[in-house]
């Protein structure tokens, strides 16, 4: 596959501790277009091994407006059901650039080890030093140690390790949109996580059309009014829920942006410093980057001040659990009762529609609304928009914003990117076989 | 005229770190621009912009520009940055002259306008 693409496809058999790669075929991209159509063929492909398949979407990392993310396709150990979780901030992008569109992990390792994927190298590594640290304290210990603080990490903590079912794969630092237990999936396989790092180069077809093309759609999304907001609390409130601006508005310090999306979709909390501060804080550890919405919002319906639910917030993130889960499940009321409740926590998070994608994203439209109406019609549309936003790798929660973002663009962009004509048509083929 | 950057208004998306590139390199890259998202603060949530002009580096941080003109002695009192380092070697800002239709391509992409010509 010459444009929009590595042209690589990464098989790493930890039983075997071996890597081999293969070509990624223009004829599997002109079927299955990519993202969560080509992961969920890799899934099917070496279902035997229960393989853990980490995909970039066909319009990652370009100039596709919110072109941002990957994504995970596994079979949940919680429910079951082969699931897509979306990789978000800025870890889908490098992942492309660093030399894979697709990534397949068979099997189990022996010993714990985590995977270096990097400039279109990929090395099976002994995590002995990680293992048995959390989060934070594995991704720092890798940038250390490779000596790049843009290292972009995937990893698990001590609930994905001792195999809680609401571990959660993390990204960075930070809380990830996997209600699936896919932690816990990575702890049975002994593999701690990933690191990645690239600097490659995607070509495309027909460059300046593309690029062209690109800024019309950008131009237009810009009209939107919902863009003078940023941050969580104002998706919030766009969903309804009265007084998060008010509550969060003491601790919130800057809102950021996955790649390339216009609306700023993460809130840092600073819990130990000054939030109105510009400097760089002099302190190593001052808050928290939240995404995870409807988390915030849990520990805020259990009466916690802003402060304790960012801790409580921080402290999940560090552990590698699902900070929605504890919020729903834990049933305790102070922060040191839920700090201490992570491997006694019991019960089940609901996983709406066909159970296939994440409810970390709101089941619904924000800021504008589509034209929708009715439970059945927005579940319907939630559903394809999720499928298309992952096959394509457009961060999923901007999608429910914009209309702007259509199918018809993402495929066209997505021919003139590849020189495939890739139609409507393939699209409605691919989301069947995703809904099975 | 000149490239103009409000660090307060960046959300760190590296729409215009993408641009730069595209522009000097024909296909989607990160690696030749000569501005950046400044990004490797992360756990401190500190983030702006480095532009590499001609003579000097402009860093836009969120409390203000600091403008150092290369080949000078650093500051011995400020910590350097890695990020910093490889954009010494790249070429400066030429607000992408070749690109007719658009300007300079970081200006028509910023997402959230946070580069504008000055």
């Amino acid at each position: 596959m010459e444009y929009l693409s590595t042209d690589k496809i990464l098989v790493i058999d930890l039983n075997a501790a071996q890597v081999e790669e293969e070509e990624l075929d223009e004829s599997l991209v002109q079927e299955k277009i990519g993202g969560i159509g080509i992961t969920k063929y890799l899934y099917d492909k070496y279902k035997e091994d229960d393989p853990i398949v980490i995909g970039t979407g066909l319009l990652t990392g370009t100039t596709y407006p919110a072109s941002a993310s990957a994504q995970i396709t596994a079979k949940s150990p919680v429910t079951g059901k082969v699931c897509h979780c979306p990789v978000i901030y800025k870890l889908g992008v490098e992942i492309k650039y660093s030399g894979f569109d697709y990534i397949v992990v068979k099997g189990r390792s022996e010993s714990p080890v985590y995977l270096w994927i990097h400039d279109g190298v990929a090395d099976i590594s002994d995590a002995a030093d990680v293992w048995g640290k959390d989060v934070w304290e594995s991704t720092d210990a890798l940038r250390k140690f490779v000596g790049d603080d843009l290292l972009q990490t995937m990893m698990i903590g001590p609930a994905g390790e001792k195999g809680s079912d609401y571990a959660q794969v993390c990204y960075n630092h930070w809380t990830s949109p996997d209600r699936f237990g896919f932690g816990k999936l990575f702890g049975s396989k002994n593999l701690k996580g990933f690191a990645f790092r690239g600097m490659g180069l995607i070509e495309i077809a027909e460059p300046e059309d593309y690029v062209e093309h690109s800024l019309e759609i950008l131009k237009a999304v810009k009209e939107n009014s919902f863009l003078e907001k940023k941050g969580i609390a104002h998706i919030l409130t766009a969903l309804g829920e009265e007084g998060v601006e008010e509550w969060i508005e003491s601790v919130t310090h800057r809102h950021s942006a996955d790649y390339f999306t216009p609306y700023a979709t993460n809130t840092a909390l600073f819990l130990d410093e000054d939030p109105g501060l510009l400097e760089e804080s002099k302190k190593d550890e001052p808050g928290v980057l939240v995404s995870d919405i409807y988390a915030l919002l849990g520990f805020k319906k259990m009466g916690f001040s802003a402060v304790d639910a960012g801790r409580a917030l921080k402290a999940c993130a560090k552990y590698g659990i699902d900070p929605f889960a504890v919020a729903d499940l834990c049933g305790k009321i102070t922060l040191e009762e839920i700090k201490n409740s992570f491997d006694t926590i019991s019960g089940a998070v609901a996983i709406p529609g066909r159970g296939l994608f994440t409810p970390w994203c709101p089941t619904g439209p924000i800021f504008n609304d589509f034209g929708l109406s009715g439970e059945d019609e927005i579940m319907a549309w939630w559903e394809r928009r999720q499928a298309v936003s992952m096959i394509f790798g457009i961060q999923p929660i901007f999608s429910l914003m914009c209309p702007e973002l259509t199918e018809e663009s993402m495929l066209e962009l997505a021919s003139q990117g590849t020189g495939l004509e890739l139609t409507r048509e393939t699209l409605d083929a691919v989301i069947d076989k995703i809904f099975g | 005229m000149g490239i103009k950057i409000n660090a307060l208004k960046c959300t760190n998306c590296m729409a215009c770190e993408m641009v730069c590139s595209y522009h000097r390199d024909d296909g989607f890259a990160f690696l030749s621009a000569c501005i950046v998202a400044y990004r490797a603060k992360e756990k401190k949530d500190y983030f702006g912009m480095l532009l590499k002009e001609e003579d000097v580096l402009i860093v836009a941080r969120p409390e203000g520009l600091e403008i150092n003109k290369i080949g000078e002695e650093a500051d011995p009192d400020k910590e350097a940055d890695a990020s910093a380092k490889p954009m010494l070697l790249r070429e400066g800002c030429d607000l992408c002259e070749d690109m007719d239709d658009y300007g300079p391509m970081c200006v028509a992409f910023c997402p959230v306008d946070a580069i504008t010509l000055d």
